[in-house]
């Protein structure tokens, strides 16, 4: 077990360089001049080529691309995430502000699509095949082809536009909050009732059931020692599937309804070619991956004895 | 099966006559007709432009299926011949390219694909480079997956031991293996491009003005919501239905080929 968890651990530190590497190439080879946006927005004004080449060497443009990494890798190993090369302000502050706006909406995100898909779910597998099934799968069916943006603008056509109930634009009130998170929720609630669905049915086919109950296992310790844990595995795997989809949708759904949040903060970032404000999401959204996934890994190990054993 | 055939078959007969159906060419600009709603010149209404949006939507078929066709080979060749490269070049080759196909995933698709395709520079190689490169990751556990358990089987120990050319195990005893599964990967990420492609087009990073493309249309349409909000339902409506049809293609697929035992 523990060499296990010592792979784990060793394959996200690995993957973990690989992202800061690939994220610095990325912002490397991107065209434009890193030097000169970082000068502007130190200076304020248009500046001589002299001015660019000694900000160049200051910042370790000038070097070789490996001397330039470790240059870029040291204060972000401290999570210094530095200056904006737009307002020249501290990265860190900014971003913070944009993703006090991201995680309530992905969380409201989150249980709207939980309060919808479990019961549909639960109901539809009571009698798999018939109609409220075959209804659950064509509605998870439907919601997985509309795209986020798609849905967002009809619901602000419908609620905002049409019938002037609810506010669309910007995040000034809670009730500003509702049609986003509602855009946000109908999409995880239709890959979520398709995940759960196919759960409950796989669970429920489980040949070590009758086998337990034939034997005489209470009911109670069947669940608690056979079922929980089997149903835990595409629960564990569904969050971190969950977590990628809501960073997505949050980053379309944000910029739909003009609220400034991490979506907002990354887009507006590209488009002026801030390269710190990039950086920082990039880096900061592949850590968050990495690390639940390496949770998950660990949870897996153990919980399940038969995912690892092939390691060992 | 048959339900796969038709959706293959009308959406190649959409992206290839699509452009010869159009009334109008789908850039031609026609400000005293703008923003109209459907009538008989303008079955589908014009936007702001005074552009034809049935020729545009028709026209628009070919970017968003034609871009979503070549990323999604584009990745379909990467993501097998990494898988494959891992599968069968050794414990230290597989594990770094596992290693890589984790770090490209560690990156949320979507937004890995805005950065890049937005640093690169607006443009059609930018979004087929950024959907490419963040799209093969699937294709190269599914190729190593099945590379490594046909590797282990009797007949292709016993065609290796015959002294079978490498290129002759590949092709007689891993493609007809590896065909059936890639085959439904495919048809999810053929559907994830058409979403990524009108993303990045919605965004304003995808297909550049004037070219009709679906994403791109929607944003167009979006400031002129309250005055024509029909403009924003048909490109809308165009997507979800390839979509759908695509996703629903893929599931009859997969249950076929779930009925036939093949692995996978």
């Amino acid at each position: 077990m523990i060499t296990a968890i010592g792979g784990v651990l060793l394959r996200a530190v690995v993957v973990l360089s690989g992202t800061a590497i690939l994220t610095f190439a990325l912002l490397w080879h991107a065209p434009g001049d890193p030097a000169q946006a970082i000068a502007m927005a130190r200076f304020d004004a248009l500046l001589s080529d002299d001015v660019i080449d000694q900000v160049r060497q200051e910042v370790g443009l000038n070097t070789g691309f490996w001397q330039a990494f470790w240059a870029w890798l040291g204060p972000l190993l401290r999570l210094d995430f530095g200056y904006s090369a737009v307002t020249g302000r501290p990265v860190w502050p900014d971003l913070w502000a944009a993703m006090t706006y991201t995680f309530p909406l992905a969380l409201a995100g989150l249980a709207i699509g939980l309060a919808l898909s479990l019961p549909l779910a639960i109901l539809a597998t009571k009698r798999p095949g018939g109609l409220l099934d075959r209804a659950a799968v064509a509605i998870a069916s439907l919601g997985a082809a509309i795209p986020a943006y798609w849905l967002g603008l009809l619901l602000i056509l419908l609620f905002a536009v049409q019938l002037g109930l609810l506010p669309a634009m910007g995040a000034r009130t809670p009730a500003h909050a509702i049609l986003p998170a509602v855009t946000l929720g109908l999409g995880v609630a239709a890959s979520l009732t398709r995940i759960i669905r196919s759960g409950i049915l796989e669970a429920r086919g489980q040949p070590f059931l009758p086998a337990l109950r034939r034997r005489g296992v209470a009911g109670q310790a069947v669940a608690r020692d056979h079922v929980a844990p089997h149903a835990a595995i595409p629960v564990v795997t569904l969050f971190g599937l969950e977590l990628a989809f809501l960073l997505e949708g949050a980053v379309l759904v944000e910029v739909i309804f003009g609220r400034p949040g991490l979506g907002t903060f990354l887009v507006t970032a590209i488009t002026a070619r801030d390269f710190p404000h990039v950086q920082a999401v990039v880096v900061l959204t592949a850590l968050v991956f990495v690390l639940v996934n390496l949770a998950t890994d660990i949870f897996y190990r153990v919980i399940d004895p038969r995912i690892g054993a092939e390691d060992a | 099966m048959r339900s796969v055939a038709l959706v293959v078959t009308g959406l190649v007969a959409l992206a290839v006559l699509g452009p010869l159906l159009a009334p109008y060419d789908p850039t031609a600009i026609d400000i005293p007709n703008r923003l109209s709603g459907p009538t008989q010149t303008f079955p589908l209404g014009t936007d702001a432009l005074g552009r034809d949006i049935l020729s545009r939507l028709l026209y628009g078929a070919r970017w968003s299926l034609g871009l979503a066709f070549l990323i999604s080979v584009l990745s379909l060749i990467i993501g097998t011949s990494v898988g494959l490269i891992a599968a069968l070049g050794g414990r230290i080759a597989d594990w770094s390219l596992m290693r890589a196909t984790d770090t490209f995933l560690a990156f949320p698709e979507l937004v890995a694909a805005v950065v890049i395709a937005g640093l690169m520079g607006a443009g059609t190689w930018s979004l087929i480079f950024a959907l490419s490169v963040t799209g093969w990751m699937r294709y190269a556990r599914v190729a190593r997956g099945i590379g490594l358990s046909v590797q282990s089987r009797g007949y292709v120990v016993q065609a290796r031991l015959a002294g079978m050319p490498g290129w002759s195990i590949a092709r007689w005893h891993y493609l007809p293996s590896l065909i059936p599964s890639l085959t439904v990967v495919w048809t999810g990420m053929f559907a994830r491009a058409i979403l990524g492609i009108s993303a990045l087009g919605f965004l304003g990073f995808g297909v550049q003005p004037p070219n009709p493309e679906w994403g791109a249309m929607l944003l167009d349409a979006r400031v002129h919501m309250r005055s024509t909000p029909l403009q924003m339902i048909w490109p809308g409506l165009a997507v979800v239905s390839c979509v759908l049809a695509i996703n629903l293609a893929g599931d009859a697929l997969r249950d076929a080929l779930a009925k036939d035992g093949q692995p996978g």
